[in-house]
């Protein structure tokens, strides 16, 4: 029974102390029954007695473990619960919009939406939850953005206080928070539906279909890349709404962050296969526009070139939110 | 939590602090952690041997005590006594405590003052 209890309470210790501590609570043990009945062979009752007092395996280890017995840490705790109500309640919202869309292309099968949805959020929100839950850990123990660095050590003096940030090197909550809404939700489009970004046609009847920016096919291949994509920039704004101004540390993971993400937007989108391939002649199918038409043209003027554009615009949005960064966290 | 609960509790959160003093103050020379425990019981200072042994060990690894296995006994021991920095800390502790046990009687007798004042 004895070398039990030693086992139950050195399992959950780092492995270099478990033998030292092992040897140590079996002479504590020792003495304790040897202090109730002399030497001599102990009863199983006086056994029990003295491992009774000690408390149970799991207290004990606790105490000789001390320190850091949290995953995440009373400093991150709140920003935590933040991130992981947007994330959460985003998802929701996201699943529900697409329930919705799906139910007004097919309304006969609203059904089967429906369990779908409800499977998508089952399945979806634990995931979502693990995957927050796994980022705050890595920034708790990879101490990547130390408590210190944002101001919420414990050592602290009034000669700490920094100023008041500028207003305009201070990150508005909102900022983040709408960021990670909108990150949110268009990956879980993404994930459940690429088909929804395009052009809706209705003809009298209502809904007829959809075509698709985007190239079904070859889509399926970059999709856990968009999603890790947009997890790097979820991560992003975390850091933000954690920091809550604008440091020149919190500029360079954006940085870092940004350029990750000019590279893929820049292999990504710029191939070949990214965008529908078919967009104009789906175009015609779908009756939207006449083959050689006037209508044709301009509509395929603004197909090829709004597709640069979004590249364009989205690569000067990268730069621009580094550079802005930059400035504000200069301001003093 | 009824009045006794809270009693505990405070109790529980004023004793922490004053074990470590207590078992500083008497390892000046060395001792194992069982001997500690009967000796501490002894002079009123009850504690347990699951908040002893892991103490000592958090002492150590802070270096206000170096220990030694005694492998002669019927059992091996681990003893423990103040390093040099350890005594230097027990006696800025001492100092410490009483200036609280000071400033608190203090506190306590004013206040008593008071009350029979106003009687």
């Amino acid at each position: 029974m004895i070398e039990r209890y030693i086992y139950a309470v050195t399992q959950k210790l780092p492995q270099n102390q478990r033998d030292d501590i092992a040897i140590e609570l079996r002479g504590l043990i020792e003495d304790m029954i040897e202090e109730r009945i002399g030497s001599g062979e102990a009863s199983n009752q006086v056994v029990e007695e003295v491992l009774l007092e000690l408390g149970s395996p799991r207290e004990m280890a606790n105490k000789y473990r001390g320190t850091k017995k949290y995953l995440i840490g009373p400093e991150l705790y709140d920003p935590f619960l933040i991130v992981l109500k947007i994330v959460l309640i985003s998802m929701s919202v996201g699943l529900g919009a697409v329930f919705v869309i799906q139910s007004i292309i097919t309304p006969p099968e609203i059904l089967d939406h429906f369990v779908k949805l409800i499977v998508a959020l089952v399945t979806g929100l634990p995931q979502a939850l693990g995957w927050v839950a796994l980022m705050f850990v890595l920034v708790e123990y990879g101490g990547g953005l130390k408590t210190k660095d944002l101001g919420l050590d414990k050592a602290w003096s009034p000669a700490m206080l920094t100023a008041i940030p500028d207003p305009k090197r201070r990150i508005k909550r909102s900022e983040p928070i709408i960021a990670i809404i909108f990150y949110v939700i268009i990956m879980v489009w993404f994930a459940f539906s690429s088909d929804f970004f395009g052009i809706y046609v209705f003809n009298d009847n209502g809904f007829k279909e959809v075509v698709p920016f985007l190239n079904e096919e070859a889509f399926s291949m970059y999709m856990p890349f968009v999603l890790l994509f947009f997890a790097t920039f979820i991560v992003k704004e975390c850091l933000k709404l954690i920091s809550g101004k604008w440091t020149m540390k919190l500029v360079g993971y954006t940085t870092v962050i940004n350029i990750l993400g000019i590279v893929v937007i820049f292999f990504l989108i710029t191939g070949d296969s990214f965008w529908n391939p078919e967009f104009m002649n789906d175009l015609v199918q779908a009756g939207v526009v006449a083959e050689g038409s006037e209508g044709y043209q301009i509509g395929e003027a603004i197909w090829r070139n709004s597709t640069r554009i979004t590249v364009a615009i989205l690569l000067i949005g990268l730069v621009w939110d580094i550079i802005d960064g930059w400035i504000k966290a200069r301001k003093k | 939590m009824n009045e006794q609960e809270h009693i505990d509790k405070l109790m529980l959160e004023l004793r922490r602090g004053t074990i470590t003093i207590g078992v500083l103050s008497q390892l000046s020379s060395p001792q194992y952690g069982y001997s500690l425990v009967t000796m501490l019981n002894e002079k009123g200072v009850p504690v347990e041997p699951g908040t002893l042994y892991p103490l000592l060990r958090r002492l150590e690894k802070q270096g206000l005590l170096e220990s030694s296995w005694d492998t002669n006994e019927a059992r091996p021991r681990k003893y423990y006594v103040l390093s040099e920095m350890g005594k230097a800390v027990y006696e800025q502790l001492c100092k410490e405590w009483e200036g609280i046990v000071r400033s608190l009687d203090d506190l306590i007798h004013t206040r008593k003052d008071e009350e029979n004042g106003d009687d």
